[in-house]
């Protein structure tokens, strides 16, 4: 597909670099990698997008689209129009978590706006006219729901939201009616999920009104011990009660981790070293690596360097590789596209590169 | 087997066919016996297998199945088969089965949270009292009894400017 230069080279841009979410920095970001909130809206006047014709879809995409230039949320706003990019280019968009999975592999007029920064996205004709979604690297709840209330206010100025008093915003799906907002924290689990005590963790949440999801949200497995938890109640309870919720939540379960880290090392030093080393061995040597496996091995050494068992590589570039070596985000490292056994053989050799291994 | 009308999808739809003396076996797909347009052979939808579920559990579904909302045509039974509504009028149409579900599913059906301030003033004040009564039920239960003191005259000040302003009724939904 040809797309005009300027699209190119923002697309361009995006694939040398990453999110400043994967920083590693913030609160709890041994084990919290990020917090994103998301806010489900509507407009009054337009039914939702299932059962809305094409032009209505249009007619919603255009003004949306509008509006947000409009407002200046950020600098260097920047939409694309997913129905005008490859499908490797909506793929990556999703790796890059800029996306959801749904808006990736839909269809008709749908687009997405972030800033250059990508803590800030807004999805306009996903499930709902607007998902409005802000990221931030380690456990920052109070920071992001800030952010995205603001830009929430700013919207709200120049959209005519629908809202009723009795179920709050409307949402095509009664699961998000109320606040529309979903506040999910994707933590790295991988002492727990050893020890199975994950399980446990996840039952306990549950009671609590919280879900566990993999990192893609929605019937995502959990790849490379990452693992969202986020609200499942939107009705009933105002965003900072929810957000109070997981505030308490989400210290304890790092805790837990942290204590399953420390009994590993007091009664498995050698077994936890070797599996640290060997992961991280084999990330330096392999030639071929899948996507899963690279995960896992990650994972491995991420938790290595947060024990302090291997110091010759920060938890910034680990997190980067987490995505960096994701199928789409390889094809436009490479320039082109590529089957799965090629990107094998890519993804070790620009995993070894990238951790100073021989070539 | 083979759908022996379109050779395609696999069949699952066996008929036996008398015509006088002739017997004739038939091996269709879903979608071909549909189309052959036999009362026989008509599928129920999953609309009407839903409803007839429905019936014996929640029979006020009965009455909702025959709710259509005027906005966009969506009838009751549709949401309930998909799961979504098809337009903001759908919560002021199926009113009465969402509240139920709703309660359900999160456990409550009425918003506490933020209002968008084209909602009105009004409304604004409404949320934060329901709000400040939730907190005064909280600290109570704590045995707080200095906070709930400062929620409770809290609430009376915002009640008291509520009731001076005289706004009349609130719209409840919609």
């Amino acid at each position: 597909m040809n797309y005009p230069p300027a699209k190119i080279k923002k697309m361009r841009e995006l694939y040398s670099k990453t999110g400043e979410w994967l920083r590693g920095t913030g609160p709890e970001s041994d084990i919290v990698i990020s917090t994103r909130i998301r806010l489900a809206r509507n407009l009054a006047n337009f039914p939702f997008l299932h059962r809305a014709t094409e032009g209505q879809r249009k007619e919603v995409e255009r003004l949306v689209r509008e509006k947000l230039k409009e407002a200046t949320l950020t600098k260097d706003l920047h939409y694309v129009k997913l129905s005008e990019v490859s499908s490797v280019d909506r793929l990556f968009l999703m790796e890059r978590r800029l996306i959801s999975r749904e808006h990736a592999g839909g269809d008709g007029e749908r687009g997405v706006a972030f800033g250059k920064s990508e803590t800030i996205s807004v999805m306009v004709n996903e499930e709902d006219h607007l998902r409005i979604q802000v990221i931030r690297s380690g456990f920052e709840l109070r920071d992001a729901w800030k952010t995205i209330d603001e830009i929430d206010n700013t919207l709200e100025e120049k959209l005519h939201y629908a809202f009723s008093p009795r179920f709050g915003y409307l949402t095509a799906c009664p699961t998000n009616v109320g606040t529309g907002m979903r506040a999910s924290v994707m933590m790295h689990l991988p002492a727990l999920g050893l020890a199975h005590h994950i399980e446990k963790v996840f039952n306990a949440v549950g009671k609590l009104g919280l879900v566990v999801r993999g990192i893609y949200g929605e019937g995502t497995q959990a790849l490379g011990d990452l693992f969202q938890i986020s609200n499942q109640f939107t009705l009933g309870k105002s965003e900072v009660e929810i957000l109070e919720i997981m505030e308490g939540v989400v210290p304890r379960i790092a805790g837990y981790e942290r204590m399953a880290r420390k009994a590993l090392i007091t009664e498995n030093k050698e077994q936890l070293e070797d599996r640290v080393w060997r992961s991280y061995g084999m990330l330096k040597v392999a030639r071929m690596l899948s996507s899963e496996e690279a995960m896992h091995l990650l994972s491995q050494v991420r938790m290595g360097v947060n024990l302090g068992l291997i110091n010759d590589i920060s938890v910034e570039t680990l997190n980067e590789l987490f995505i960096l070596t994701l199928p789409a985000h390889l094809q436009k490292l490479e320039g082109k596209e590529m089957e799965a056994s090629e990107r094998n053989v890519i993804r070790a050799s620009y995993v070894r590169k990238r951790l100073g291994a021989f070539q | 087997m083979k759908c022996e009308s379109c050779n395609k999808r696999h069949a699952t739809v066996h008929l036996t066919e008398i015509n006088g003396n002739e017997k004739r076996e038939r091996h269709l797909c879903e979608e071909c016996a549909q189309s052959l347009n036999n009362p026989l052979v008509k599928m129920p939808t999953p609309a009407d297998i839903l409803s007839s579920l429905i019936n014996q559990v929640a029979p006020e579904i009965g009455e909702m199945s025959k709710t259509t909302c005027p906005a966009c045509g969506l009838s009751y039974l549709e949401f309930r088969s998909k799961g979504r509504l098809g337009c903001p009028m759908d919560y002021t149409a199926f009113k009465k089965g969402l509240v139920p579900l709703l309660e359900k599913m999160h456990g409550a059906s009425q918003h506490i949270g933020k209002v968008p301030s084209r909602a009105g003033k009004e409304l604004v004040v409404k949320n934060e009292v329901l709000q400040l009564r939730k907190e005064l039920d909280k600290a109570v239960e704590k045995e707080d009894y200095e906070k709930a003191a400062k929620i409770r005259d809290r609430i009376f000040e915002l009640s008291a400017s509520e009731d001076k302003k005289d706004e009349g009724t609130v719209q409840q939904d919609g």
